[in-house]
């Protein structure tokens, strides 16, 4: 399999663009990420607000010019971050390219962070987090990544919906200056392309200022083993059990991967096949590497009937030993195999999936050779490998569990 | 514009084809006519368990995943109250794997005892997650249970109660499977870099040999409007107190569907619609809002909801939604604001065509909706829409007296 390379373009000021023509289908997509994810602020939620309020108003446009703009041409506009990156994304028709440039090169460069949509912004996120904490799944990431890292660890830490109440437009301005800045961008422009798209992203990103290159320790996990949360009239209990590990650079990050599928990354998988189709406790299971900026973690995931909360947890126990006691056998490991190489045919089947994959890869200081050489790695991996890893790093005396329910 | 091809075998089943010249990668869909409005009240939850059922397995194949994941193939189905659907991708050069596993599943599906039980569960857990282990989680059942007397279009999809599958019986469920699971019930459509008459000549290979069974039934899914309005609220330990307001609209192929779709849009379409800001940014009376159709073929539900901010009451967001709708009423939408939905729906049928699954999926349901123009011809209903036209639909139909409103106030 052919993984799609990209073209760099780099920038006066230094910052790179990677681009690629890959679509007759008359439609773009470019995305700006910042190294500015939540684990990089100091005020409790400002850089989630600021990558929020970048829309909210700039030098030439309302923050409800902007949205008009962009819905008249029907281009979609995508702020997302985690603990690491922060990225705005535009999709486009190309026939509206221009348009949709003239909105990025605003909402990139010149936001005005005005004060009473900031207002506005914060009371509406406070009410939403309070709606979201009253839900069981979410409460249980929550606990999880505070019993993962430990409750004041970048990884780990939640704050209370209250913080939103001093949060104000100068930590969101504070952010976004210290952030939001060439030595901290990098951008990648797919589909159906022309110079002119290239040229124009260009003169947006050579337009970024320095700033200086943000350095910063993150502590080592401090794990707990065990967490619960009760939550009042709950009839299930949602359960993860995991072990913080280490980011996609590790040389174990593969094999675990490929552990974690096999575990429950199918539908076909161990834990799926214990917890939903023998017994009949869930209606799904899973399990996941996680890859952090500098660290990553392997989870166990399960929302289960409240009355085999015990007897599930001893499964998914059960069933990491089980992994670690004996390799498993060839159609196993081929299947494990073919779901990781069909996962990553279906990224590339579109236009735009490919923009996701070198974002992934350029964010872990690799490019897209890495997709290449992580199939390569699965083709060739071996089941007394991975049985070698997974005993490594699974041991269940050292898991963290939580239920909340 | 998807471009098809199709062809009906011998025993009815329905094949289309859509030669896709980008992608590696092959769709198969394959969509049962049959959803949640097919049961029988007192047994409701048996489409959305039929579709469970139809991954565990047959005689030939123990397991329909595994062949499916042995070729690099991702899979999946859901269940709606009109239809119940199977989706696969996988690398084009395997797609006859999953013809060959969609005939044998279609007729020859192992059901027992031990694996009836085991889905039952899995089943009502799923009923647990969704529906009760979550604030608001019984809000459809309420509503459409106050929108709908004689549709069964009462009940959600998952079912009315978890009793109805736990009570489930082998025979019930068998004989509901052999009744919808029929090739002429079934409509099979391919997406892929592979020649139509390819797509056909494989069809006949698989399924031509299944025999010709009677055409499944459909339920009567009519739904009149309520005669006087309907109100219920529920006090529950909710974060936050939600209105919602439901009308019963017009069926998916009439052109009140059109005009209520493009008017949710205008509500609810994007940053810039409506009721985001007037009534989140300006007014601060939601934190969030929301306004959509249920979409169901016959007589869906156009809804119109949201969550309150702490401080404002029931009365002023009530007020704050039927003020939106009396602006749509008495000042038609300016030439701008109509072309900005417009443009909104093209860029989106654009958008929806980028990738296989979604082409092989419309297909299907087109198919099933029984008029292929449609599946190219919407943008040009949309584009016939006049201002004068909404304001007119939303003057006569969208009043207090025709709705159903379901409150929940928080428990202090």
């Amino acid at each position: 399999m052919r993984v799609p390379h990209t073209t760099l373009h780099t920038c006066a000021n230094g910052t790179r663009l990677y681009t690629m023509h890959n679509s007759k289908q008359g439609v773009i997509r470019v995305s700006f990420i910042f190294r500015a994810g939540t684990s990089w602020q100091s005020v409790p939620f400002s850089a989630s607000a600021t990558i929020n309020t970048l829309s909210e108003g700039t030098e030439r446009f309302s923050a409800l010019e902007i949205a008009e703009r962009l819905d008249f041409v029907g281009s979609y506009f995508d702020a997302n971050i985690d603990r690491d990156w922060a990225v705005l994304t535009y999709c486009s028709l190309s026939k509206f390219a221009t348009e949709t440039f003239e909105i990025a090169e605003q909402v990139v460069l010149h936001p005005t962070f005005p004060e009473k949509e900031i207002e506005v912004y914060c009371a509406k996120r406070k009410e939403q987090l309070i709606v979201q904490r009253s839900k069981p799944d979410h409460l249980s990431r929550e606990l999880f990544g505070k019993s993962l890292f430990g409750a004041e660890h970048p990884y780990g830490i939640t704050s209370p919906a209250e913080a939103y109440d001093s949060l104000c437009r100068g930590d969101v301005e504070e952010f976004y200056r210290t952030h939001y800045t060439a030595e901290n961008c990098f951008a990648v422009l797919c589909g159906d392309i022309t110079d002119e798209h290239i040229a124009r992203t260009m003169a947006i990103l050579e337009q970024l200022p320095h700033g200086t290159t943000l350095e910063r320790t993150i502590p080592a996990p401090a794990p707990q083993h065990f967490a619960t949360l009760n939550v009042e009239g709950a009839v299930q209990s949602c359960l993860k059990i995991g072990t913080p590990l280490f980011p996609r650079t590790h040389p174990d990050f593969i094999p675990m991967q490929m552990v974690a599928t096999a575990m429950g990354g199918y539908f076909g998988s161990r834990l799926m096949q214990n917890l939903r189709e023998r017994h009949g406790y869930t209606y799904g299971a899973y399990s996941a590497m996680i890859n952090l900026d500098q660290s990553g973690y392997f989870v166990m995931s399960a929302d289960v009937a409240s009355d085999y909360t015990e007897a599930a947890i001893e499964e998914m126990i059960h069933e990491v030993e089980r992994f670690c006691s004996k390799p498993m056998d060839e159609r196993e490991l081929q299947m494990v195999k073919n779901i990781i190489f069909g996962d990553v045919m279906r990224i590339f089947d579109g236009p735009f999936g490919v923009a996701d994959v070198t974002i992934e890869n350029i964010q872990n200081g690799t490019d897209n050779g890495y997709t290449e050489r992580l199939l390569h790695q699965v083709a060739t991996a071996q089941a007394s490998h991975l049985q070698e890893v997974a005993s490594k790093w699974l041991i269940p005396s050292n898991l963290t569990t939580t239920i909340v329910g | 514009m998807i471009e098809f091809k199709q062809h009906t075998l011998a025993n009815g089943l329905r094949v289309l084809a859509n030669h896709d010249d980008c992608s590696g990668m092959a769709a198969v869909n394959i969509l049962y006519a049959v959803g949640s409005a097919d049961e029988s009240p007192t047994r409701t939850g048996f489409a959305h368990l039929s579709e469970h059922l139809m991954f565990r397995g047959t005689e030939a194949v123990p397991s329909y995943d595994t062949p499916v994941q042995e070729v690099c193939g991702e899979n999946n189905a859901f269940t709606s109250a009109d239809y119940t659907d199977f989706y696969v991708t996988m690398p084009k050069e395997n797609f006859e794997t999953d013809l060959w596993l969609e005939a044998d599943r279609m007729r020859g599906l192992n059901i027992d005892a031990d694996t009836l039980e085991v889905e039952k569960s899995v089943v009502i857990e799923e009923f647990r997650q969704r529906y009760l282990n979550r604030p608001y989680g019984e809000q459809w059942h309420t509503l459409r249970d106050m929108v709908y007397t004689t549709s069964p279009y009462r009940w959600p999809v998952i079912g009315l109660t978890p009793d109805h599958i736990r009570e489930a019986s082998l025979e019930e469920v068998k004989s509901f499977y052999d009744r919808f699971y029929v090739p002429s019930g079934a409509i099979l459509s391919v997406s892929a870099n592979i020649e139509p008459e390819r797509v056909f000549e494989a069809a006949e290979r698989y399924f031509g040999h299944l025999p010709a069974l009677p055409t499944p039934v459909r339920g009567n899914v009519e739904q009149s409007p309520l005669a006087a309005p309907v109100r219920k609220v529920i006090e529950s330990a909710v974060p936050a107190d939600q209105i919602t307001i439901g009308f019963l609209m017009e069926g998916r192929k009439e052109r009140g569907y059109y005009l209520c779709d493009l008017l949710t849009d205008l509500l609810a379409g994007g940053e810039s619609a409506r009721l985001f800001q007037h009534l989140v940014k300006q007014k601060q009376i939601f934190s969030a809002t929301n306004a959509y159709i249920t979409g169901e073929v016959g007589n869906g539900m156009l809804i119109l909801t949201g969550q309150l901010c702490s401080g404002v009451t029931i009365e002023q967001a009530e007020e704050a939604l039927y003020e939106e709708l009396r602006l749509l009423a008495e000042e038609p939408i300016g030439d701008y604001e109509l072309q900005k939905v417009k443009n909104k729906f093209e860029a989106n049928i654009t958008f929806g065509e980028l990738n296989v699954m979604n082409k092989a999926m419309n297909l299907g349901y087109y198919a099933m909706l029984g008029d292929m123009a449609l599946l190219n011809g919407e943008v040009e209903i949309y584009r016939s829409i006049s201002a004068e036209e909404i304001a007119s639909y939303v003057r006569t139909k969208l009043t207090p007296e025709r709705s159903a409103t379901l409150i929940y106030r928080k428990t202090k």
